[in-house]
């Protein structure tokens, strides 16, 4: 049982550290609270669904393709919504906020409820790993994190856009100096996240079904990894998704499946009240210490 | 006394006013579909109550008082189905029905027993009978057994006490024919499907003797069945028996494959019930025991008027009933409706529910008569009393009925791999 607690937990920890890259890297760079988060992960799937299911596309089409229209969905909301607000949390909140909200009702209302919303998964067997069996989706997910994971620091220490990233989340003001198009870099982040939110998506949701229902969760999740992790660092949402994923798989597995929700609610209350910046956020440290 | 005159007049006009749709409504019987007609039972249940009120129409439609009214459907979507929505919102959707359209009855009803038992009082005050098809808590019959007030609701779907009993032997043949034990239970955390759980946690423990391992309820919308089906694995669970009426659920049992759990599934997952579930799941639900809830809905050489109801579904929407809860008593309710009305002679819903509480016909699901608590008596021959089912995935993708042995087509068969424990 503890082998397979522990092989289940590893896995559920890469699952929330997909899931909350894209938020994280979105909010480190533009600063923008992307509340729709939830509703582009979501987006993506169906996408992805219809590419395969209504177009007939085969899947190496219909999977980038999600990806590609996701993202571009993502900087148009940033270009006619998100630039006319930049700067004022609360309206870039209730921006996004209300967008993911019409995006998922708009699934929802039409009649994107049902089984037969599944993606594929990208190898369709089980591995044994000691005496416990695993989907290799699941493996594919462990890789994908890794990747993804590994990409974003590649493409952010070594690219053009990726160091002009990095310039507007260290000092905006500076970074203009030295001409950078903040709020292209700023579109061109919420783009990212996005697309990083839809790869999640096509990795994670053959595990499960497309359901408009998992927007909301897949924000609660990535608002806690966030949150605990210190919002905008990434070695902080690494760290975070370890924590909460095993601390959910633990308690699914000695206590009870149906508690495994509270887990990312208790940590966001815990975290608020010991540490509020998270456990490598440097946003806040200044108030905290006085 | 002109002041008097005045208002007399101003009162008669407004009654005039009112009472004026109720005049209008006399000819046609209007009928209520309210439920989650986004959800696979809600879609299906609506399209089996306009079936029967097309062949009704077509028919002539029905007599009322020497007069043949047609029935006319008006539907709203309650979403009481759908995680989060509450259950205030989902009755104000069935209240702004019936004040608006003013149906004579509703058919199907919510989705949600939660749903159902708060709007039993909103269905008293407007007097409008229900004939409910989808939520299956016992408690709206116990209810209304107990308080005459709520007599406008009945139940012609199956409920969860009469659930029990098919699944009860479907275990009893279980234990009998392979020497199976221990269970692991698993629901989702709706009235029913707690109801169901709690009271064969009862059965196995006290009736059948066998050990229940563990039990893990979920929300609606979980879709990871990962650390529970470890779980089941770790304590040795022979049968699984999963309580789910959600479309996530039906990701378990690829889960339950993938894990290589070797327990055979044995219970009710919604997304399985139906012909396109094997092409769904990738083909990979062979071995799963499964219940229809009511006969119809599944069609069975064994009880023709079954087969006839769902063949004339498919020739009407070009495609089969997917789902295994609510169509075929929604088609039924229809037929109980008409006759209840023409054996009242009137629209009068006390002379209406009098007339149904009188029911002793035949139906799409067996022979339909019901309990003081307005609840359809199922039982396991469909010539004596309405029938649900069950039956098992084959390796090549079949449903073979398989309890109650009335309409069997086969036996209940180990999943590949899996060995008896006698």
């Amino acid at each position: 049982m503890l082998q397979g607690t522990l092989i289940y937990g590893f896995i559920n920890s890469v699952v929330l550290m997909l899931v909350a890259l894209g938020f994280s890297v979105t909010f480190g760079i533009s600063g923008v609270a992307n509340f729709a988060y939830g509703a582009l992960y979501v987006m993506a799937g169906y996408l992805s669904w219809l590419g395969l299911h209504s177009l007939g596309l085969p899947y190496w089409l219909a999977a980038p393709g999600a990806v590609a229209i996701t993202a571009g969905v993502a900087a148009m909301i940033y270009w006619f919504i998100l630039l006319r607000v930049r700067g004022l949390v609360v309206s870039e909140v209730i921006a996004t906020f209300g967008m993911g909200l019409a995006i998922l009702e708009l699934f929802r209302y039409l009649g994107f409820i049902g089984f037969e919303y599944t993606l594929p998964p990208l190898i369709d067997a089980s591995v044994m790993i000691g005496d416990t069996y695993v989907d290799a989706q699941r493996l594919c997910i462990v890789g994908a994190g890794i990747l993804l994971a590994a990409f974003l620091w590649f493409f952010t220490h070594y690219t053009k856009t990726g160091l002009a990233f990095r310039g507007i989340a260290q000092d905006e003001r500076t970074a203009l100096t030295l001409g950078i198009n903040a709020d292209k870099v700023a579109a061109w982040s919420v783009a990212f996240g996005a697309g990083y939110a839809a790869l999640a998506a096509l990795v994670i949701l053959p595990l499960g079904t497309i359901a408009v229902n998992e927007g909301y969760n897949v924000l609660v999740n990535a608002l806690a990894v966030c949150i605990v992790g210190g919002l905008g660092s990434t070695v902080g949402i690494i760290v975070a998704s370890f924590l909460i994923g095993f601390a959910q798989i633990l308690t699914a597995t000695y206590l009870e499946t149906s508690w495994m929700m509270l887990v990312s609610l208790v940590a966001i209350l815990a975290i608020l009240v010991i540490k509020p910046s998270g456990l490598f956020g440097h946003q806040k440290q200044l108030e905290e210490r006085i | 006394m002109r002041k008097l005159t005045c208002i007399l007049a101003i009162t008669m006009l407004i009654s005039g006013l009112l009472l004026a749709p109720a005049a209008l409504a006399a000819d046609k019987i209007v009928i209520g579909v309210t439920t989650s007609l986004n959800f696979l039972e809600g879609k299906e249940a609506h399209n089996a109550v306009n079936l029967a009120v097309g062949e009704i129409n077509k028919a002539g439609g029905v007599k009322v008082g020497g007069k043949m009214l047609p029935f006319v459907v008006e539907s709203i979507d309650i979403r009481d189905a759908a995680p989060g929505v509450p259950v205030p919102e989902a009755l104000l959707g069935m209240e702004k029905l019936i004040l608006e359209k003013k149906p004579n009855a509703l058919v199907v009803g919510p989705f949600r027993s939660e749903a159902l038992l708060a709007g039993m009082d909103m269905l008293a005050k407007h007097k409008v009978p229900l004939l409910g098809t989808i939520a299956m808590s016992p408690k709206t019959e116990a209810r209304v057994a107990k308080n005459p007030k709520y007599k406008y609701v009945f139940r012609v779907s199956l409920d969860a006490k009469y659930f029990v009993g098919y699944i009860a032997g479907v275990m009893g043949f279980m234990g009998k024919e392979f020497g199976f034990n221990k269970v692991f239970i698993m629901n989702q955390d709706v009235a029913w499907a707690r109801a169901t759980a709690g009271i064969m946690t009862k059965i196995f423990k006290g009736k059948l003797k066998w050990d229940v391992v563990g039990h893990e309820t979920f929300p609606t919308g979980a879709s990871d069945f990962a650390p529970a089906l470890m779980k089941a694995k770790m304590k040795g669970a022979q049968v699984i028996m999963p309580v789910f009426d959600m479309p996530q659920s039906g990701i378990l049992i690829k889960q339950w494959k993938a894990m290589k759990v070797p327990a055979v599934m044995a219970g009710f997952i919604s997304p399985l019930t139906g012909p396109t579930a094997w092409k769904t799941f990738d083909a990979k639900i062979g071995g799963v025991v499964n219940a229809v809830f009511e006969l119809g809905s599944i069609p069975s050489a064994k009880y023709p008027p079954s087969k006839k109801f769902y063949d004339a579904y498919v020739a009407k929407y070009g495609k089969p009933l997917e789902a295994g809860h609510g169509p075929a008593p929604a088609y039924a309710s229809v037929y109980l409706l008409k006759a209840a009305i023409e054996k009242a002679g009137s629209l009068d819903p006390d002379a209406i529910v009098a007339a149904l509480r009188a029911t002793d016909a035949p139906s799409v699901m067996g022979h339909v008569k019901f309990t003081k608590g307005n609840q359809v008596i199922y039982g396991k021959d469909p010539k004596k009393a309405a029938l649900g089912c069950f039956f098992q995935w084959s390796d090549d993708g079949k449903r073979v009925i398989v309890y109650p042995p009335a309409i069997a087509e086969g036996k209940i068969k180990l999943p590949t791999g899996m060995k008896a424990a006698k």
